[in-house]
């Protein structure tokens, strides 16, 4: 069973973003980045599937970690091999990249690499846009089982529980398929620096969107950006009536 | 006058002699050959290298065997202590005795001196005779004292007992008393002169007549007593390296020639990693040989389960069991891996061994990794200095090496790699604690003489900003010459390390050394006892020396200089009032225990202090060191919940803490238990204090303004 696992580059939620000067995109100067995290989640699905299965005799899973994006990404790939993935394909591109575009690149790869199972983040957290696994399957014609907070195999079917807003949905779905993944599949392992270093002997196949016949066409342009306030009005209160009338006087209550 | 003396192997005939003889080579083979197969189970591990120190180790021998001090210090086992030591002296002496005797026999053989003694007759025997009389006595009744609690305790209920222990505590009782036994047959056979002298022994003869020892079977009883003490002497020479009594080697191996000091580690270094392909322990046979030594020191006596914090809290780690449960694995899988070194076999792949239990999970389990702070209490309590936490800092350097950790604690290192801190928040943002503060950096100030670091929690921390606030404001008062790192200091790496992210360790370590060595620091202040230490124990190791000091050192000798001044009258503060938590990594691992309360003195006088149950050397973990911080637990789950409990028993109105993982810990601990005492460094009571002194001028001043 051949895994794979899109890992897209995103900027460290815990710094503060200022946008660049045209207010189009995130300026990333000196922002640290790392794997957006409900992708880490899905590798870490993909290597537990492997564990769990490893101890039944006879089954051989590869994990194949992709990622789209400039040569930068290389740190965030070494990250993915030393979590535990196998190989990993690098689609390196400098340009702005919309999820039409993501899915398009990916489902080449797919093409190339014809794994059984994709498993990828339900969203990454720069765009939110929540879009990629949702086309990739279309472009595929497979299966899809977005939100999954729970993955187990029966047969030769995959069973997913999906995070709805109103409790939990139970799908099953025939292979191959897609499955994004929500914030409470599981946690991550960390990636020390020894694994990173071992890492580095591990396999990454080098592309274009040219190489793969995609052309980076976006659909959607970002006109432009605003950052919200950051001015936050903090008053400290000394009991819970005075809570209660600051609350109600702000309109809170 | 009569002659004071006595015979040697007096009724011991030829025969007996021989076959006494082929008895005592034979025991001592025996002997020999245990110690020589142990040896080549403890070489299975991986060769240090370093050096034996002979000058401290002479030094050692005597401060920490002979004194026998490690066994009685500390509140715990304090009659086992007594008694031990009892034993010990009372051994030693004997056992001079007894070369003494053969020094005796030898010359006689040596020099061809037939008849009279040489040395033992007249007033030496007899002060020798008293002197033995004596020692031997403590032996036996420290012996007995073992005995009597072994029965009480009953065998299950024993610390980690093992079969062979019930014969052991029985032979080292019966040993000193048939020696008695011994002497008062020979006082009855030789009709010795002053009998007295020989006052046990004497009253042993008492006894034997009394049960009808006389002339006629004297002979008779005589050898078959002298018989069973000496094959009972034999077998427990011969018994030695198969049971407890190892720890008398080993133990004193790592007493005198290794002398680990709490909180130090050994580095792993790149060129390990790449030959070898991991960190860390994984199996039995990557601890160092010096550690797999220590597994045989252990007589599992228990103080360390008893001191550990976590053990406490109920989480699953004891740390006797961990050295215990280790030793018995590695006595299973070290022939193993004897044999599959021997036969050129990959230990790696070898059959026997892949069958065999894994150090890792069957074994030891990673929660039970996990559990631990690294407060060191167990290694301060270990009267032979086995250190657990190092077994389990090596065994976590695997678990991260794999990848075996996620959630909170990983990405607080995840945090710290990216970002340099902790917290994960910007690094540019360093320096905004001194916000309004006017804080001289090293660029502000290129010719400050002391560096203040400000380590990641003051940095990013608002309640913790106040330490480094005080700290500032103390240190302008005093005029000293100071600066800070501002946004080029970055995480220690202190937890990291602790938690077995070593490589993460080095990084963080290389790069502060960098820039300490670009400003040229020669030293350092810092509030924080985990900073502290890695400063001091673990930057030496990669060429960071440093003059380091804890604030409360820094700032205590301030005060005796008098360039800080408080008004000892005019701040006194109720009898009782504040209690003092001491830091894990500040008493007990760098021994700082009497200047922050010499500050807690000085800024509310000599009565407001009231200490708590554990104090000093004996505090006990807040829970967050090693790591611990960043692991979510349940407030009911907590380890230093109980710690919380025993400082709110002082009723004091104020804890007191030099730390600010204590602070944070015990200001969370306390705040669910009342709202009615405060938590705050020894800074701030400092700063307030030295605030209401002037204060207080200001006003006799102003008062005296007025008059004129």
């Amino acid at each position: 069973m051949k895994i794979l696992v899109p890992t897209k580059r995103v900027p460290d939620p815990d710094q503060p973003i200022h946008l660049n000067a045209d207010k189009t995109a995130a300026d990333l100067s000196g922002i640290p980045c790392i794997i957006n995290p409900f992708d880490a989640i899905a590798l870490e699905e993909a290597l537990r599937i492997r564990e769990e299965e490893r101890s039944q005799a006879g089954s051989d899973i590869e994990i194949v970690a992709v990622c789209i994006g400039p040569q930068a990404c290389e740190k965030e790939i070494r990250i993915a091999l030393a979590m535990g993935a196998d190989r990993a394909v690098h689609v390196v591109s400098d340009e702005y990249i919309d999820s039409w575009v993501a899915s398009s690149l990916l489902k080449a790869v797919v093409d190339k690499e014809q794994p059984d199972l994709i498993i990828m983040g339900k969203q990454a957290i720069d765009a939110d846009n929540n879009q990629a696994g949702q086309f990739l399957a279309h472009h595929l014609n497979w299966p899809q089982a977005t939100f999954a907070s729970e993955i187990s195999f029966e047969g030769d079917r995959v069973k997913v529980a999906r995070e709805t807003d109103t409790g939990i949905e139970n799908v099953s779905m025939t292979l191959p398929a897609v499955i994004t993944t929500d914030l409470r599949l599981n946690e991550p392992r960390y990636a020390s620096l020894p694994a990173m270093m071992k890492a580095k002997r591990k396999p990454v196949d080098i592309s274009t969107p040219e190489d793969l016949g995609v052309a980076v066409e976006p659909r959607v342009e970002i006109i432009s950006m605003e950052t919200l306030s950051a001015k936050r009005n903090c008053v400290r209160v000394n009991n819970v009536d005075e809570l209660i009338a600051k609350l109600k006087e702000a309109g809170a209550l | 006058m009569e002659e004071l003396s006595r015979e040697l192997y007096g009724n011991i005939g030829v025969v007996s002699k021989i076959l006494f003889y082929i008895c005592a080579f034979t025991s001592m083979g025996i002997f020999a050959y245990g110690i020589f197969k142990r040896r080549k189970l403890w070489r299975i591990g991986k060769a240090t290298g370093e050096k034996i120190d002979w000058v401290a180790s002479a030094k050692a021998l005597r401060t920490r065997v002979l004194s026998q001090k490690t066994v009685r210090s500390g509140v715990r086992k304090k009659k086992a202590g007594l008694f031990h030591t009892l034993m010990f002296f009372g051994f030693i002496i004997l056992f001079i005795g007894t070369v003494l005797v053969a020094v005796e026999e030898y010359g006689h053989i040596l020099f061809g001196i037939e008849g009279e003694n040489l040395f033992h007759k007249g007033i030496y025997f007899a002060i020798y005779e008293v002197f033995l009389d004596t020692f031997g006595l403590l032996y036996t009744v420290g012996a007995a004292w073992f005995l009597v609690r072994m029965i009480q305790k009953g065998r299950e209920d024993s610390v980690g007992y093992r079969k062979s222990d019930f014969f052991l505590v029985t032979a080292l009782f019966v040993i000193g008393w048939s020696g008695y036994w011994l002497e008062g047959l020979r006082i009855i056979r030789e009709n010795t002169a002053y009998p007295w002298l020989s006052y046990v022994g004497n009253a042993h003869a008492h006894l034997f007549q009394f049960l009808g020892v006389n002339e006629g079977n004297i002979s008779a009883v005589h050898l078959s007593i002298w018989w069973f003490h000496g094959l009972l002497v034999f077998s427990f020479i011969a018994s030695f390296p198969y049971t407890r009594l190892l720890h008398v080697i080993a133990g004193t191996y790592n007493l005198v020639l290794v002398r680990r000091k709490p909180g130090d580690m050994i580095p792993v270094t790149v060129e390990e990693l790449e030959e070898t392909g991991k960190v860390g322990v994984e199996n039995v046979q990557d601890f160092s040989q010096r550690q797999l030594l220590s597994l045989d020191a252990c007589v599992s006596c228990g103080r360390c389960t008893d001191a550990c914090p976590a053990t406490e809290a109920g989480k699953p780690l004891s740390p006797r069991d961990v050295v215990q449960d280790i030793r018995k694995h590695f006595n299973e899988v070290a022939p193993l891996v004897i044999d599959a070194r021997k036969n050129d076999r990959d230990e790696l792949e070898d059959e026997a061994l892949a069958a065999a239990p894994n150090l890792h999970g069957d074994v030891i389990s990673a929660e039970t990794l996990w559990s631990c702070t690294t407060c060191n209490a167990c290694h301060e309590v270990c009267p032979l200095d086995v250190s657990p936490v190092s077994i389990i800092t090596d065994m976590r350097r695997f678990l991260i090496g794999e990848g075996a950790l996620s959630g909170p604690p990983a990405a607080a290192l995840q945090k710290v790699q990216r970002s340099g801190n902790p917290w994960g928040l910007p690094a540019r943002d360093r320096f905004n604690w001194a916000e309004g503060l006017d804080v001289p950096t090293v660029q502000s100030n290129p010719g400050f003489e002391i560096l203040y670091w400000i380590g990641c929690s003051a940095t990013y921390d608002r309640r913790i900003q106040k330490v480094a606030h005080s700290v500032v404001k103390l240190l302008e008062l005093a005029g000293v010459n100071y600066a800070t790192l501002g946004p080029e200091e970055r995480c220690t790496g202190e937890f990291a390390r602790r938690m077995g992210d070593e490589f993460l360790f080095q990084e963080s370590a290389e790069n502060n050394i960098q820039v300490l060595k670009k400003y040229n620091v020669k030293s350092i202040i810092t509030h924080c006892p985990h900073c502290l230490n890695s400063l001091n124990k673990d930057y030496p190791q990669f060429g960071g020396d440093y003059e380091v000091m804890h604030h409360s050192q820094y700032l205590s000798s301030l005060i005796k200089d008098d360039k800080l001044k408080v008004d000892s009258k005019a701040v006194i503060k109720e009898d009782g009032s504040i209690t003092y938590h001491d830091p894990c990594y500040l008493a007990r691992v760098n021994g700082i225990d009497s200047e922050p309360r010499h500050l807690i003195e000085a800024a509310a006088g000599d009565k407001a202090l009231e200490e708590v149950a554990r104090s000093g050397c004996e505090s006990s973990c807040c829970g967050a060191g090693g790591g611990r911080m960043w692991f979510d637990d349940e407030p009911e789950e907590r380890i230093g919940r109980t710690r919380v409990e025993e400082l709110l028993e002082t009723k004091a109105k104020t804890v007191a803490v030099s730390c600010p993982f204590c602070l944070t810990m015990m200001t969370d601990g306390i705040a669910a238990k009342t709202d009615k005492v405060q938590i705050k460094d020894i800074s701030e009571i400092l700063a307030e204090a030295i605030e209401e002194t002037k204060k207080i001028s200001s006003h006799t001043d102003n008062n005296k303004y007025k008059k004129i």
